[in-house]
């Protein structure tokens, strides 16, 4: 364990490095092995790209490498990028890094799945108890948000806030070419479709298609067109929510970071964005949805 | 004079006017809801976590306007020009 005094003299070595080194603003900072001899050195490199290249580098790959004329760098297998452009022609870059990043995601939570029930007992060890907890947790805010009769929406419920959670927590972890998979809009539209129709399915459930239907002839028929609307902006709304968060803290973590040159003030600024913002909107997109299907269902 | 620079500066000037109008509301809600349940936990400290928990939800939803103004911002940066 590194004792407080060794943190901050390295934490002073950094800081005092990076004011000898950030002299001119077109400069970047580089930690590693030099190219050139081959050893472990810091170093100082020409920064080719404003600030706003790197954003559309970052947020817009296709258009960016396409104005540019340079080729992109693949993260993950060519091979497979490949077999993906011969399908989806040329603007394929961000389509093909979001669903590697789905597929992570979705691997990292079957390893979980596995490695929990492989080790679930009647008298719980210390991963099962995590999970124990937070099951529960999801089952008491159920019964308090839909009624006593409704525990079963848990799983629904449960499956949200873990798939969006570790959507938003996957940017943590810096290997090149990592980013939330909620950062793109079509991921969190999903979802809100995929809300919008449980919402609507148990509507007409609970009511009868009669009821449904004269639902939308609320105070009055002309005002149906309205009504539409109003549903619709549900879904829009609960995803846009979450895009809108994840992509401007992303924006604003990579114009920080490329303002002080990669050191140190990212780190907190990631965690901030990552695990706070990132859980509290997850947890907002889940009792966002439940509480919609608790407006349909208690009339 | 250039056109296009005209409606490129246009395009950043609207973004931060939008961004700078649309940050207004929001903040003054959430903290409104903020200081609602600060009030509300020192009446009813056993009450803490259920109005903790239902002053983040109400505080995100507050926030969706200030969303839509950030997009709305990003398209100006991003797609005019």
């Amino acid at each position: 364990m590194m004792s407080k005094k060794t943190f901050f003299r390295l934490l002073l070595f950094f800081i005092v490095i990076q004011a000898i080194l950030s002299f001119g603003i077109d400069y970047k900072l580089n930690i590693g092995l030099h190219p050139d001899t081959g050893k472990f050195s810091i170093w100082n490199s020409e920064y080719p790209m404003t600030i706003q290249d790197r954003i559309m580098e970052e947020f817009q790959p296709d258009e960016y490498f396409k104005a540019k004329g340079v080729t992109p760098t693949i993260y993950g297998s060519e091979r497979l990028h490949g077999f993906f452009a011969t399908f989806f022609g040329e603007k394929t870059l961000y389509a093909f890094e979001l669903i590697r990043m789905l597929i992570i995601v979705n691997i990292v939570l079957l390893i979980i799945v596995y490695l929990v029930r492989k080790s679930i007992a009647l008298i719980p060890t210390k991963k099962q108890i995590v999970f124990e907890m937070m099951y529960s947790f999801f089952e008491d805010l159920t019964r308090e948000t839909l009624g006593k009769d409704k525990t079963h929406f848990t799983s629904y419920v449960l499956t949200i806030f873990i798939f969006i959670w570790s959507c938003n927590l996957i940017g943590l972890i810096p290997i090149p070419g990592f980013m939330e998979p909620t950062r793109n809009i079509n991921v969190p539209f999903g979802m809100g479709i995929l809300v919008v129709g449980v919402v609507h399915f148990m509507s007409l459930k609970h009511k009868g298609l009669t009821k449904y239907l004269k639902g939308y002839a609320e105070p009055f028929l002309p005002m149906a067109p309205i009504n539409v609307v109003g549903e619709l902006s549900k879904g829009i709304s609960i995803s846009f929510r979450l895009f809108g968060n994840v992509l401007g803290g992303a924006i604003i973590l990579l114009v920080i970071s490329s303002l002080v040159r990669f050191i140190i003030l990212p780190v907190g600024l990631n965690m901030f964005f990552g695990l706070f913002i990132g859980t509290l909107q997850a947890f907002v997109f889940t009792m966002l949805a439940m509480s919609y299907i608790a407006v349909e269902i208690f009339d | 004079m250039d056109f296009s620079l005209i409606v490129r500066s246009a395009a950043f000037l609207g973004a931060g006017i939008c961004m700078g109008i649309g940050a207004l509301g929001p903040g003054i809600g959430q903290g409104f809801v903020a200081g609602k349940a600060c009030e509300g936990i020192a009446r009813s400290p056993e009450n803490s976590a259920l109005l903790t928990r239902t002053m983040l939800l109400g505080q995100a939803v507050a926030e969706s306007t200030g969303i839509y103004s950030l997009v709305i911002a990003l398209l100006l940066i991003f797609t005019t020009g």
